[in-house]
């Protein structure tokens, strides 16, 4: 009784001592110059098969940037890393402690998270950059960033490219979309409300899944009596495998070709439906494929196989490794725009500073080929404004055409946008 | 109620007292001043995190009176919230109106329509209302995303809460509000058990056919549940809505559901600490789990490709699974037995 009420004592006294000294030793270790930002992805949850390959890219950029290229102007970039498990309130508290914690600015990788912490991060200025992208996000134009083109773009550039390449019938094709309920979705639909008519397409009734499904028998058999000249899919890999098997098992594919919007087009859409089934799909994505013959994919391929082989041959490595050579380039050029002081105060000032003498002053960044070249127009947040459609052929998911750049679709100016 | 020893009930005021003794009011004022100079200490990412725990409780309480108080299981209540944190949107965003109409509708929306979902529970109870409210959070998450003047799949900015021309701007300001009204709920949620409709309800739980022999009317104080259990979800939804400034309906999963069962289970069904618990030990083990521990597994360990982001769920599921085998009736139990493990000290008897 005696000793166990010493071993409480002594546990106690213990705990004490470590809050105690816990300040101290912060104080006395000697704090490094660097440029803070912070990350935060769904490397767990229901996202998780985009999200933590995502994850795994941006540190690894950073690793790289700090080991090789000797960091930012001779500052190392000390990344603030959350997972947020594809959870809104997580995300929120998430980019309350990065701008607590003094970052720069913040990344998210999906556009779920970005719409879930958006407003907080643009009432307070504090600027992030989103890989996957909505319009929501920035129509109109505030304080986030989108890396690449919106799920928009992929609808007119798929689009485009289905009238100009593949529709070869008289009239108008009907187009069947299959959204995924939520901004991922949707943005391809406010993009096919915005141009289908001027593209001289016919839109049937949308359906929608949820990240979940595991059968959209339903949904396709009501598509298929409507009786579709082609099938758009925006969506994440899973659930689009799941589409897209089950079109097969209803004949719908490969009857009709499959466009698909650059979240669902990944090695894992191919990994989880399996080859034979999506062979032949299209795909809208902003990135090089794996292995291309670009310059920036060497250090890619190299940090992949090193850190994270199992992400190798991955898509969205390449989307997050870019994103995290995007913000350097952010961090390089307000550098030496303003200084490493007015940056060191991780403030207001110092988001205004990013923002406006870094971000705005991005022109023709070459993220070493990866994804096409990055600059900030005004009244456009999207970064970079290409895409090229894809093909899965053989397994594999290659190129068929040059970059396309997608126009700025000013969705606020429309009555229907956020109704 | 057990008090101290040598502490005497001569009034019926002291009686019903809920602070007795003047430990009790030192405890209590102490830890009021505590929960009140928290912005002094506390950084934005912390006072943002008590804000989650702060709506989260107020949420919990509500549940805690329909399902551990009255005994009707809700598993729709992420439905309910949404319903006050749109209704807060669409009045305070489209409509202008000003905040404290759009809390206080709020509240009355999501418990009309708690009443609409509540009907069932006449008829059917146990597992068979579970999923009648499953349905009722799906059926709000359907209209929602497909109704035009919820803003649908892109969503709903809300503005800042402002009561008088005082905007609630900074996390410190939201801090002060959310905390005065989960105070009040807790309050409220704590004298209800005190009254009549308390007793009833807690009557309903225990037996409901003994219940109604004893003259209670069981649709009458079922549906009174749920109207107020909603209500209180309503008012969390609506200032969730006001603290992340942006709504879309994924916010509101299922997830959330039954995290908010979880909640009031490990906390202590039927006692007004016990959602206190229960909340503050879920929230912050899903920030520490996020904040420290996973990312200090990813720095500091060679573990193999995404198991450290694995941690989070399987811990967070463990913990759960070893709450309800080892402390099955909650963190209030083990509050309980402490008191009276104080108040004995040093017998143990």
């Amino acid at each position: 009784m005696k000793s166990k009420r010493l071993l409480i004592v002594a546990g106690v006294i213990c705990l004490a001592l470590i809050l105690a000294m816990l300040p101290i030793t912060s104080a006395c270790t000697p704090k490094e110059k660097t440029l803070k930002i912070g990350i935060t992805t769904p490397s767990s949850g229901p996202a998780a098969e985009k999200g933590s390959p995502m994850g795994h890219a941006n540190l690894d950029a950073i690793e790289y940037i700090n080991t090789e290229l000797g960091g930012v102007a001779g500052y190392p970039i000390e990344v603030v890393w959350l997972d947020n498990a594809y959870d809104a309130a997580k995300v929120v508290t998430n980019v309350k402690k990065f701008m607590d914690d003094g970052c720069l600015m913040f990344g998210t990788s999906s556009s779920k998270m970005m719409s879930a912490s958006m407003e907080i991060a643009n009432r307070a200025e504090f600027p992030g950059l989103v890989c996957f992208n909505a319009p929501v996000l920035h129509r109109p134009p505030q304080h986030i960033y989108g890396q690449m083109p919106d799920y928009g773009d992929d609808w007119s550039a798929f689009a485009k490219y289905y009238m100009e390449n593949i529709w070869k019938g008289p009239g108008k094709p009907k187009m069947a979309m299959h959204l995924l309920n939520n901004t991922t979705g949707y943005g391809a639909l406010d993009a096919s409300k915005a141009a289908a008519d001027e593209l001289g397409i016919e839109i049937i009734t949308p359906e929608e899944h949820s990240t979940d499904t595991i059968s959209e028998m339903e949904s396709l058999t009501r598509i298929r009596a409507q009786n579709p000249d082609v099938l758009y899919i925006s969506s994440t890999p899973a659930p689009t495998a799941v589409i897209i098997k089950n079109a097969v098992e209803l004949g719908l594919y490969p009857e009709i070709p499959i466009g698909l919007g650059h979240a669902s087009i990944t090695k894992a859409l191919v990994d989880i439906a399996g080859a034979d089934i999506v062979e032949g799909v299209y795909g809208v994505f902003p990135t090089v494929s794996w292995g291309d013959d670009v310059p920036g994919m060497a250090k890619v391929i190299e940090y992949c196989q090193k850190l994270h082989p199992k992400d190798e041959g991955n898509m969205d490595y390449i989307t997050s490794w870019a994103q995290s050579l995007i913000m350097a380039e952010i961090l390089r050029v307000a550098m030496e725009n303003v200084g490493y002081d007015v940056l060191a105060k991780g403030d207001v000032e110092s988001w205004r500073a990013i923002e406006t003498q870094g971000i705005q002053k991005l022109k023709d960044y070459d993220v070493g080929g990866l994804h096409g070249p990055v600059s900030y127009t005004a009244g456009d947040n999207r970064l970079s404004k290409s895409v090229r459609i894809f093909q899965i052929k053989n397994g594999e998911i290659a190129p068929i055409t040059d970059w396309i750049e997608a126009p700025v679709v000013k969705y606020e100016e429309f009555d229907w946008f956020g109704q | 109620m057990s008090l101290p020893s040598g502490t005497r009930n001569y009034t019926y005021a002291q009686d019903m007292a809920i602070l007795r003794t003047k430990t009790h009011w030192a405890l209590f004022i102490g830890f009021l001043a505590l929960l009140f100079t928290a912005p002094l200490y506390l950084g934005n990412y912390w006072l943002g995190v008590a804000n989650l725990i702060g709506i989260t409780l107020i949420a919990a309480l509500g549940l805690n009176i329909l399902t551990g108080y009255c005994g009707q299981l809700s598993i729709g209540h992420a439905g309910f919230i949404a319903v006050g944190a749109y209704t807060a949107a669409v009045l305070t965003n489209r409509l202008e109106l000003p905040f404290l109409v759009g809390l206080i509708c709020a509240g009355f929306n999501a418990g009309l329509i708690g009443l609409i979902f509540g009907l069932p529970s006449v008829r059917v109870k146990g597992f068979y209302l579970a999923i009648t409210t499953i349905a009722a959070q799906f059926i709000i998450i359907w209209v929602i995303n497909h109704w035009s003047v919820t803003g649908g799949f892109v969503g709903i900015k809300v503005p800042y809460a402002a009561i008088g021309g005082f905007v609630f701007r900074s996390e410190a300001s939201q801090f002060y509000l959310i905390l005065s009204i989960a105070a009040l709920c807790t309050f409220f949620a704590k004298n209800l058990m005190r009254t009549r409709v308390g007793r009833a309800f807690i009557a309903i739980r225990d037996n409901d056919l003994a219940a109604q022999v004893m003259g209670i009317n069981l649709l009458y104080y079922k549906l009174l549940a749920f109207f107020i259990g909603c209500f209180m979800a309503g008012i969390a939804g609506a200032l969730l809505a006001h603290w992340i400034g942006f709504l879309n309906a994924e916010q509101f999963s299922l997830t959330e559901s039954i995290l908010y069962i979880g909640m009031i289970i490990i906390g202590g069904l039927g006692t007004t600490v016990g959602p206190i618990f229960g909340v503050v030990f879920i929230r912050l083990l899903q920030q520490i789990l996020t904040v420290e521990i996973v990312p200090f597994l990813e720095e500091n360990i060679a573990l193999p490709a995404g198991f450290a982001t694995g941690v989070t769920p399987m811990l967070f599921g463990l913990v759960i699974v070893l709450f309800l085998i080892l402390e099955p009736r909650g963190l209030a139990h083990r509050w309980t037995l402490f008191k009276s493990a104080y108040r004995l000290w040093p017998f143990s008897y």
